[in-house]
Parts: C-alpha cells; sequence; structure tokens
C-alpha cells in the first residue's frame, strides 16, 4: 500500500458504485449487456419491464444502494425488471448512429426478452434521454410496447428554460464533433457549467460544513462518483441527438426519422406515464410536459413530481413514491 | 459546534488530514494528505470567506446603516474578487484552451505564395480561428466579470438592507448561501442571454475549426511519415460497419418465421376516452 494512504478517499468513497441489487446478463451485444434483476419479492405476474438508461451516464443510479434505489423498489412491488447496460463507447463506435442504439441494440434487448417470455409486448420505462429512445422504438414498433413510462424525459427541446437547447442553438455541431467521439469529460464540464456556483463550490462547502459522518460522506461518494462517471459518446449519435432534437426540435415537428422510418409520436395508442421533476434543471418540466399535446393515446397519465433530475431516482422522497406509482399504475393496465 | 466557521472547517480539514496519513511515507510531505482530498481550495476558500464574513458582521453589528452598507459592498467585492480569478467551466465544455492567438498572428499575414502554398493558406486559416477564440474568450470573460459584478451588487444590496442579529456560528453559512443564490440568479440570466450564448457558439466553432485545421496539418505529417491516419482508420471503420449491417440484414432474412408468440390479455381495456387524461401534482 505504498502510498496509498496519502491518496485514499474519505470512508466510503473507495467502493464501487456498480449497483446493489442481484442482477444477470442474459444478452450482449458488443459493449451493449441486457442485464435481467434478481427478484426480491413475490412476483407480481405482470409482463416484464425494461428500463432503456441514458447513454450519457452509467445506469447505476437507478440501484445506488439498497436505500435509495428505484430498481429495489420496482423489485419489492414484484415487478420483473430488465435493464439495458449501454457500456462505455470507445474510437470503434465513433459512426454509430441513433439507427443502431434505438432500432438494432434496444430492438435486440426487446427481442430478447420477448422470446425468453413469449410474449408480444413488454412494458418500457425509458430515462432521461432513454425516455427519447423509448418513445422512437414505441412509435416504430408499437406491437411491441404494451405500457410506456417515461421519467425526466425532454420531449420539446425548444422550452424557455431550456439553457442546454439555447446554448447548441448557433453551435456547428457537425464540425465540433468531427468524426469523433465526444468526451463524457466535456459533457461533464457542460452540465456543471449549468449552475457553476452551486455545482463546483457550495456543494462541497455543504459537505465540509456538515462534518465527516461516514454514512453521509458515502453517500455523497456515490453520487460523486456517478456524476463523474460519464461515457464519451458515440459521435454519429451524439450529433443526430443534437442537431435532430436540440436544434431541429424534430420531435414536436414530427419530421424525425430514425432509420428511414418517420417517428409520428400521434401513432402512439398505448397507455403512457410520464414522470417530471418539476425542478429539474436539465430537462425542465415543461420540455417533458410536451408529451401529452404530441401523443396520441387516449391514456396518458403526467404526474409531476417536487424533484429534481436526480433527485427523481435518489432522493428519498422518490423511494417513498416513484416506485409504487409505477407498480401501481402497470398494475391497472 | 464550533461557534466559528472558520474553526469549524478547520477542525474538518485535521480530521481529513488525519484520516489520510496512515502508512503514507513522510517524503509525501504534510501537505499531501488534505491535498488529496481535493478539499484543499475549498478549505482555503472557506477560511478566507469565513474571516471576511467575520469582519462583515461585527462592523454591521455595531456600526451605523451607512456602515452596513459599506461593510456590504466590501464584503461583495471581496466576493467577486474571489470568484474573478476561477475559470469558468465552459472553458473546458469543449476541449479547447486560449492558443495565445496574438502572438503567432503577425507573422502569418502575408499572402500564401509558391509550392507550399497549401499549407500555407492551412496555416493561415488556423491563426484566423485562433483568433476568433481569442475574441470570443474575451467576450465570454467580460459576461463573466459582468456577471460577477451583477451577484456582488445584488448580494450587497440583500445583506446590506438587513441589521444582522447578535453573530452566530449559522451567520456565515447563510451569508455564504446568499452569495451563491446571488451569484446563480445574475448568471442564469447572463447564460440565458443572446450576447453568451453567442459568444459561445462562436467559441465552440472557432474551436472546432482550429482542430479540424491541426488535424489536416498532422495528417499531412503522417502521410509524409508513412503513418496511418486517422481518416484511413475511419474509412475501415465504415467498411467495417457497412459489411455488419449487411450481416445483420442478410441473418435476419434468413431467420426462419417463428411461431406466433402467446400473448397474455390486459387486464383492462388499454383504450380509453381521451377524458381518461390525467395530471397528478405531488
Amino acid at each position: 500500500m505504498t502510498g496509498a494512504g496519502a491518496h485514499a478517499g474519505p470512508p466510503g468513497a473507495e467502493r464501487g458504485a456498480a449497483g446493489c441489487s442481484g442482477r444477470d446478463a442474459v444478452w450482449q451485444s458488443g459493449k451493449i449487456t441486457l442485464f435481467r434483476y434478481r427478484p426480491i419479492a413475490r412476483p407480481a405476474g405482470g409482463v416484464p419491464l425494461l428500463i432503456v438508461y441514458a447513454l450519457v451516464n452509467r445506469p447505476y443510479m437507478m440501484d445506488l444502494q439498497e436505500d435509495r434505489s428505484l430498481i429495489r423498489g420496482l423489485l419489492a412491488a414484484g415487478l420483473d425488471v430488465y435493464l439495458i447496460d449501454w457500456g462505455y463507447p470507445d474510437g470503434a463506435d465513433r459512426f454509430t448512429t441513433l439507427a443502431d442504439y434505438i432500432d438494432c441494440h434496444l430492438a435486440g434487448c426487446v427481442e430478447r426478452i420477448r422470446e425468453t417470455h413469449r410474449l408480444d409486448a413488454l412494458n418500457i420505462l425509458g430515462v432521461c434521454q432513454g425516455g427519447v429512445f423509448s418513445l422512437c422504438y414505441s412509435a416504430l414498433h408499437p406491437q411491441h410496447v404494451r405500457n410506456l413510462v417515461t421519467m425526466v424525459t425532454p420531449v420539446d427541446f425548444h422550452t424557455p428554460a431550456d439553457l442546454l437547447s439555447k446554448w447548441t442553438r448557433k453551435i456547428d455541431v457537425p464540425a465540433w464533433v468531427g468524426e469523433g467521439n465526444v468526451s463524457g469529460e466535456a459533457l461533464n464540464q457542460l452540465f456543471l457549467s449549468l449552475m457553476p456556483f452551486r455545482l463546483t463550490q457550495q456543494k462541497y462547502v455543504h459537505l465540509l460544513a456538515g462534518g465527516l459522518d461516514p454514512a453521509r460522506m458515502e453517500n455523497f461518494m456515490r453520487v460523486e462518483q456517478w456524476i463523474f462517471d460519464s461515457p464519451d459518446q458515440a459521435g454519429a449519435a451524439f450529433r443526430e441527438f443534437v442537431v435532430w432534437l436540440y436544434q431541429e426540435n424534430r420531435l414536436v415537428h414530427n419530421t424525425l426519422e430514425i432509420a428511414g422510418r418517420k417517428v409520428d409520436l400521434r401513432a402512439l395508442r398505448l397507455p403512457i406515464l410520464n414522470l417530471i421533476g418539476k425542478r429539474d434543471h436539465l430537462v425542465p418540466p415543461e420540455s417533458s410536459a410536451a408529451l401529452e399535446r404530441l401523443v396520441g393515446s387516449d391514456d396518458y397519465t403526467a404526474l409531476e413530481l417536487d424533484l429534481g433530475h436526480i433527485g427523481m431516482y435518489i432522493s428519498e422522497r422518490a423511494q417513498r413514491e416513484v416506485p409504487g406509482k409505477i407498480a401501481e399504475w402497470l398494475a391497472a393496465r | 459546534m464550533e461557534p466559528d466557521l472558520w474553526r469549524q472547517w478547520q477542525t474538518i480539514a485535521a480530521q481529513f488530514a488525519s484520516l489520510g496519513q496512515g502508512p503514507a511515507p513522510a517524503a509525501q510531505g504534510s501537505q499531501a494528505p488534505r491535498d488529496a482530498f481535493g478539499f484543499s481550495p475549498f478549505i482555503d476558500s472557506a477560511g478566507r470567506f469565513a474571516a471576511e464574513a467575520r469582519a462583515f458582521i461585527e462592523s454591521s453589528a455595531n456600526g451605523s446603516a451607512s456602515s452596513v452598507i459599506d461593510a456590504a459592498r466590501k464584503f461583495s467585492d471581496f466576493l467577486r474578487d474571489q470568484a474573478l480569478g476561477a475559470q469558468p467551466p465552459w472553458a473546458a465544455a469543449f476541449g479547447m484552451g486560449n492558443p495565445n492567438a496574438a502572438g503567432a498572428a503577425a507573422q502569418w499575414d502575408t499572402p500564401a505564395m509558391g509550392a507550399t502554398r497549401e499549407h500555407q493558406q492551412r496555416t493561415q486559416r488556423m491563426v484566423e480561428a485562433w483568433r476568433r477564440i481569442d475574441d470570443a474568450q474575451r467576450r465570454l470573460q467580460r459576461l463573466w466579470s459582468d456577471t460577477l459584478r451583477d451577484a456582488a451588487a445584488s448580494f450587497a444590496a440583500r445583506v446590506g438592507t438587513v441589521q444582522p442579529s447578535v453573530p452566530s456560528a449559522e451567520a456565515p453559512n447563510r451569508l455564504y448561501d446568499t452569495w451563491i443564490d446571488c451569484a446563480e440568479d445574475a448568471y442564469a440570466r447572463m447564460a440565458h442571454g443572446d450576447e453568451f450564448c453567442g459568444a459561445l457558439a462562436d467559441y465552440v466553432n472557432a474551436s472546432s475549426q482550429w482542430r479540424g485545421e491541426m488535424q489536416g496539418a498532422i495528417e499531412q505529417w503522417a502521410k509524409m511519415l508513412d503513418l496511418p491516419t486517422r481518416s484511413e482508420i475511419n474509412t475501415l471503420a465504415k467498411r467495417l460497419k457497412a459489411l455488419e449491417e449487411r450481416l445483420r440484414t442478410a441473418q435476419t432474412q434468413r431467420r426462419p418465421k417463428q411461431a406466433k408468440p402467446r400473448q397474455r390479455q390486459p387486464k383492462v381495456a388499454a383504450s380509453r376516452p381521451r377524458s381518461a387524461r390525467r395530471k397528478a401534482k405531488t
């Protein structure tokens, strides 16, 4: 342990944050892995729920620790939970497109689950950017999705409070991305720039001022590790996402095409539960709420929670309310 | 709880340091454990903040209304100076630093001539991009300075109108949070504005051009040395991806038609009247 003591973190900080619930890899395609979580309660007997997380951070935020795990809450409600881990793209993935992610990898995961359970359709929970993927997939393959839950999902990218959108509007994104990937580290800096005083100063001062309680430090460091554990983004998919959605707002204008096929949200007739964070600084609530006027579903429910973007996964309130609401809503359908 | 915020933070810092010492070799020095956690900037900053906050609280608690305003102005000037030296986060977000355009530009202002004209022109384009980066950075830095000025004014206005009560351990914390609120409010007003968005876009676009030209220059050198270039590797990657897609399509077409999977019946009718749309706020 030569010198390691000098660089060891505070208590709890050294532990890996790969998730706390038991799970098995059931399918792989390149760097993408489909996990199935082991049950912890009597099965509720419904169709499986596939969680589609964003590309920009790692999905273990959904299963951070036993008392802060949305996945654990879903398992406790008896749901059969699957999750897509997109992995860490590298230089070989620079030409991976949105069509590859949605119509190949996501579609492959759905197909695998359908084969396993001999089902036509399953339930999908899309989170943030994963919610956009889920909307696209559901519009392209409506026969394979029974119920759709979207969580802190941007839909209208041109709402007044959307700072990221304003910043990217005049940027020459193809030139910025070039033919390479986009560094996760650079994206982290971009996200910090949204609230620089709070995110680069105040939270650390508060941490110091609150004392060194090991449990509190462990909680803090787990989230901290997650925040800065940002995979690089496959260049082509990133370019398409920013240009088509942040700049051109194609979901709202009904002009988005994936793999040469139109993504028409009006064709979505399935039941939809839309979970919205009222204090979300990354995805303004108005951006998520726009889904209601765009989809053709008659069974649409919006649930606004007084939470921020990350609080939607890990806050105490989210633990109390979100899994139960999802399970209850699914059970009724 | 320690009555003095600075001492309180010093105590915490000492705990951090003792945590890290253990078997670490003495040669690493006494500062290493504290630095290892990355908290030194925050501890040092907190120390300066606590000292200034204490001076402000003491002078305003015992002084007249005008002295309170003076003390608030002095304190807000301190806060502004503290943040002015910080590198705005967006500077790193797009992966480019300041290429120091001014010094290098002049020698490339002459027209490109001769056998190396193409390379001279590339260099000229890089220099031009440097100029644009430099200009955009100046505009961003000016906006950052304006933000700090507005934040400081807002802070002085907020704390200058409130007569502090007896100094307490919580008072510096509240002052600090008030400063952060003022700073974020001022920053948000600036960051949403057209001027900032335009300067940021100019900065990123010029940086992208500079990087593209630099890549071109490096590829030129690589070809001269018969080294593989990124363009060649990209071409191979594209060919491989096209082959994978053709293989996937072929596999899909050759897959035998499967029996229709069993479909479970929904528990309730999926289709409901439009009026079934619900909104819940909790």
